[in-house]
């Protein structure tokens, strides 16, 4: 599941023929003198600035703006573009077109195991969280496209009337079918408006979700995916994706400001186990990372040069369980490596690295592990007899066994 | 006994190398387990026709490659199960070709990164089917003593440590590779080993869930308890749970959730699985599962440090209740060792080969190669040139500062002569012939030898007995005369007295100028004095010259020919290069330049007459 901005998002709903408000996205203010030359809706609507990237409660943070015109949302970018909000920069502002309308619906379709649901309510905005109960469903078994009576039936226990309910049924296929084409996991129109005049339905918000490991079957997708919990990727987190999508195996990396402790797990199921022990032990995570599937070792040494880098850090957990396949020792290397370099650049002075694993090539890894001590390392090293995450009660009392 | 794969189960890998890496593991579990070689075939379109050596015990089995997953059922109808190593974007292409395949019964998919429509639709076609489809993203399946599904289980020494070689009392399902190996070597320290383990894959929508492998559990009476290994996201822990709180079951269920820590980390957040991730509106949460599989009646321990003790403890409990009778194990010893290819077997010096062959001048073992013990960067680092190398290789000695001037003359002076001398004509003619450049240059190197370019050894090595022997050069050329011929080294086709070899003259003036002795020069040098005074061509040549002046630098005289192969190599591959790129066409002799001198045309005889 990946999240696409609201730009490529709302792109996609017009490749599907549903209408969205104009809009562009820019990265300076002055591009955009230029654009309303070319565009009359530039200068004769009301628009919407706001901050085009993934950060939560923009509303609330003063990165959207609306009702504004060309001169209001030139200075909306201004002082927006490269504000730093959290320790991100702004670097893009998307203007929309404002949609003079009355009425807000809800419609989403979302991936289940069976198939899909559709999603629709007669009410849009934050009023769909406190109303649950008014959203209606359908059902779309695997394999099988909505029919418009279907959707007419849905559309009328949700409260659409008057031929409403027809034209919503139309735009709700056209999202099904966007859904179904483009390996959507969760597409959300909130709200989906009636345009006042032509009362044309126009879907004013969406939230996309698509489905990362189907790019390769989307040459269309020009976009590059969006962090899915509030805040944009940082730096070392973009370099380590980028890392991750070019490698065999995979690295996982993503910071947690203001931890004491750092991980640097191998494999997805240990890792969330290590995370839930360091919590479960009072301490606090600087970071989640992870590698699995054997990846080179020189990807491995990237992550773990991000890892030592975690500001205020005081102990690594380089935890692990039984490797099937990832060699322990080649791995092993590339934490080393980084952590000599981290070590040269003064990041461990101070830090415990606890060290626990079994796999192929276990012994030997776990020896150069080991005799990091004699480099002048704070280094504690277990092999499998240890259970997976006994090194973190260790670490956190600051104790070995 | 066990559930998935057995005793009978038999395999064809779809994929190229990850899918072989595969079969050699399981490859190593069967020769543990004293069973046949569970895989019949790849099917792996590129590589159709080959076939693929795996490494089975002592020896290699030779499995046949397909074209299509038809082919190989058809080849060997005994094939049942498909693995799946095909990369995401031809995997679900792959996968529908074996789920449809009416010899398959079972189907389990390694490849990750699969989109989860693909995944979906092929769990709803085996659904149809009625076929087990295991995965994506599974680590594989492992039914102790009985047979192996891609590399769960790990390398060798872990199948011995754990135990898999004979079944155990517990079955394990997880999404995780890495636990499912961690649980199996937790069955095995603290009860009596597992069944079966299956890695169901990380995937939001895995083809098969926990339930469905409950179920078989359930019906397989060698499993006592099931361990499950599961994680926030989805709802298959709630299914498992629904499940096993239904009615009465036969099998204890053990199991941890993980993913608490998203209690107090960002909302939406990825982790490693792509399963790993709870709902919009906190669906799924390790708690509620962890909850929920309470209520069921499941033992859940509080953390996965706890699953060790409750697995100890539901162990004990077994046998104080008479499930299962302790039965002792065999040591370890008693199994079969893995043989070890002879590298890894001299390394912990189980092993000695006798070499074939021997080197005293370059160590490539290591980062990089060393010359007679000198690193090669090391060497480029601290400004040492091509001669010194020379030096090092062919006389295992860093040369002086002026040896290693006279070396690089001499090699630029012998670089080339021209395009009529026989080494660079043959070259040319191949060249023009559309011979490669390795061929074409080696070709005239072929022409190095008595008349051309060859006698610097043999001028080395007469001048070095002259010298030895202390001869004056009126015996050198007597006893030459007499037991060897004409004298290496001396005499030239077009250079004379009065029209000298400027080489020669270049050479020899530089290296007297040196400073440095040279006895076997000088004894060279009289020599010649007689012999021009009796013709004028017979002067000291260049090989003569080199010959002279490497043995006074007490280079071996084996090696020197050397000096001019090494030389001329650079003026053949000119040679060559010009010839490339005019983009010269064939030659041939003109008649004219050859002189016919055959017999008269005349008639040919029956052939019965001859």
């Amino acid at each position: 599941m990946a999240k696409v901005l609201e730009g490529p998002g709302m792109g996609l709903l017009s490749k599907w023929g549903m209408a969205v408000p104009h809009y562009v996205v820019i990265t300076e203010a002055e591009q955009l003198e230029r654009l309303a030359e070319a565009n009359a809706w530039l200068r004769e609507s009301k628009l919407v600035a706001k901050a085009h990237e993934a950060i939560g409660s923009r509303m609330k943070l003063g990165l959207v703006k609306v009702g504004v015109d060309l001169k209001g949302a030139e200075s909306a970018a201004l002082e927006m573009l490269g504000k730093e909000i959290s320790g991100v920069t702004i670097s893009q502002v998307i203007i929309s077109e404002m949609i003079d309308h009355e009425k807000e619906f809800y419609l989403a379709v979302q991936s289940t195991r069976d198939g899909a649901e559709i999603l629709l309510a007669s009410m849009g905005g934050i009023e769909v969280e406190s109303n649950w109960e008014k959203v209606k469903k359908v059902s779309i078994p695997l394999g099988t496209n909505p029919t418009k009576d279907q959707l007419v039936k849905l559309a009328i226990e949700a409260g659409f009337e008057g031929g409403l309910e027809e034209k919503v049924a139309e735009f709700a296929i056209k999202l099904f079918q966007c859904y179904d084409q483009e390996d959507g996991n969760y597409l959300e129109i909130n709200p989906l408006v009636r345009r006042n005049g032509n009362g044309e339905l126009t879907a004013l918000d969406a939230v996309t979700m698509v489905d990362a490991d189907a790019r390769f079957r989307h040459p269309d997708w020009n976009f590059s995916f969006a962090s899915e919990f509030g805040r944009p990727y940082s730096d070392g987190e973009k370099a380590i994706l980028e890392i991750d999508t070019r490698i065999k195996g995979s690295v996982k990396f993503i910071e947690i400001p203001g931890g004491d402790t750092a991980l640097l797990p191998a494999g997805g199921g240990a890792s969330v186990y290590y995370s839930d022990a360091v919590l479960a032990m009072g301490g606090t995570l600087a970071n989640y990372a992870e590698y699995s599937g054997d990846p080179p070792d020189w990807a491995v040494e990237a992550l773990t040069e991000r890892v030592c880098s975690l500001k205020g850090i005081k102990r690594i957990i380089v935890g692990g369980a039984i490797a099937n396949f990832t060699n322990v020792k080649k791995t092993f290397s590339g934490i080393i490596k980084g952590f000599r370099k981290a070590k040269a650049e003064g990041k461990m002075d101070g830090v415990q690295i606890w060290v626990r694993r079994g796999g192929p090539f276990e012994k030997e890894g776990l020896a150069s592990m080991k005799a990091l001590e004699k480099e002048g390392f704070d280094i504690h090293v277990y092999d499998r007899y240890t259970p997976l995450t006994d090194i973190v009660d260790y670490a956190t009392k600051g104790v070995s066994k | 006994m066990s559930i998935v794969a057995n005793k009978d189960t038999r395999v064809v890998i779809q994929g190229g190398p990850a899918g072989v890496n595969a079969a050699r593991r399981m490859a190593e579990f069967c020769h543990l387990a004293n069973t046949p070689l569970n895989v019949l075939a790849f099917v792996f379109p590129p590589d159709a026709g080959k076939t693929v050596d795996i490494p089975f015990g002592g020896a290699l089995a030779s499995v046949p490659v397909f074209k299509t997953v038809a082919e190989a059922t058809g080849a060997f109808p005994a094939i049942n199960t498909a693995l799946v190593y095909i990369g995401p974007n031809r995997a679900f292409k792959g996968t529908m070709e074996s789920l449809t395949n009416p010899a398959i019964k079972v189907v389990s998919m390694i490849t990750e990164g699969v989109p989860e429509k693909d995944a979906k639709l092929l769990t709803l076609e085996a659904k149809k089917l009625g076929k087990t489809f295991n995965g994506p993203s599974s680590i594989g399946i492992i039914s102790a003593g009985e047979s192996r599904l891609g590399v769960v289980g790990g390398s060798y020494d872990n199948l011995i440590l754990c135990k898999l070689h004979r079944p155990g009392s517990f079955g394990v399902i997880t999404k995780s590779g890495g636990l499912s190996n961690e649980i199996m070597w937790i069955c095995s320290q603290f009860a009596d080993g597992v069944t079966t383990a299956i890695g169901i894959g990380g995937d939001a929508y895995p083809g098969s869930d926990y339930v469905t492998y409950l179920e078989m559990f359930e019906n397989d009476p060698q499993t006592k308890a099931v361990v499950m290994v599961g994680e926030m996201g989805g709802d298959l822990e709630e299914r498992a749970a629904a499940w096993y709180g239904e009615k009465k079951r036969r099998i204890k269920l053990i199991s941890v959730v993980s993913g608490y820590c998203q209690e107090k980390l960002p909302k939406g957040m990825k982790f490693g699985h792509a399963g790993a991730k709870e709902g919009k509106h906190g669906e799924g949460s390790a708690r509620s599962k962890a909850d929920a599989l309470r209520n069921a009646g499941v033992s859940v321990p509080a953390t996965f440090g706890g699953l060790g003790p409750e697995i100890k403890k539901t162990y004990e409990d077994f046998l104080k209740d008479g499930t299962i009778k302790a039965s002792a194990d065999e040591e370890a010893k008693d199994l079969p060792s893995l043989p070890k290819p002879v590298e890894e077997a001299m390394k912990s010096g189980d092993v000695f080969a006798a070499p074939l062959l021997k080197s005293t001048i370059c160590d490539d073992r290591g980062d990089e190669p060393q010359y007679v013990g000198y690193p090669a960067s090391e060497l480029i680092n601290k400004g040492y040139q091509i001669p010194h190398v020379i030096g090092l290789l062919w006389d295992k000695r860093l040369v002086s500062p002026v040896e290693a001037e006279i070396i690089k003359r001499i090699v630029m002076l012998s670089a080339d002569h021209g395009p009529c001398v026989s080494g660079a004509l043959v070259t040319i003619i191949a060249a023009c012939a559309g011979i490669q450049m390795s061929q074409a240059v080696a070709a005239g190197l072929i022409m190095i030898g008595p008349r051309f370019g060859g006698a610097v050894t043999g001028a080395g090595t007469w001048f070095k007995y002259g010298v030895e022997h202390k001869m004056t050069p009126e015996d050198f050329l007597a006893h030459m005369k007499k037991n060897v011929g004409p004298v290496p080294g001396i005499g030239h086709r077009v250079k004379s007295v009065s029209n000298p070899d400027k080489r020669v003259q270049e050479l020899v003036g530089f290296v007297k100028s040196q400073g440095i002795p040279t006895p076997h020069l000088d004894f060279a040098l009289s020599v010649e004095k007689i012999t021009t005074a009796k013709k004028g061509t017979l002067i000291l040549n260049v090989d003569g010259a080199m010959a002279a002046i490497l043995v006074d630098m007490s280079f071996p005289v084996d090696a020197l020919n050397g000096f001019f192969i090494l030389s001329r190599t650079i003026g053949l591959i000119g040679h060559w290069v010009d010839q490339k790129r005019q983009g010269s066409r064939l030659v041939r002799l003109y008649k004219y330049l050859a002189n016919y001198v055959t017999t008269k045309k005349r008639e040919v005889p029956p052939l019965d007459s001859v």
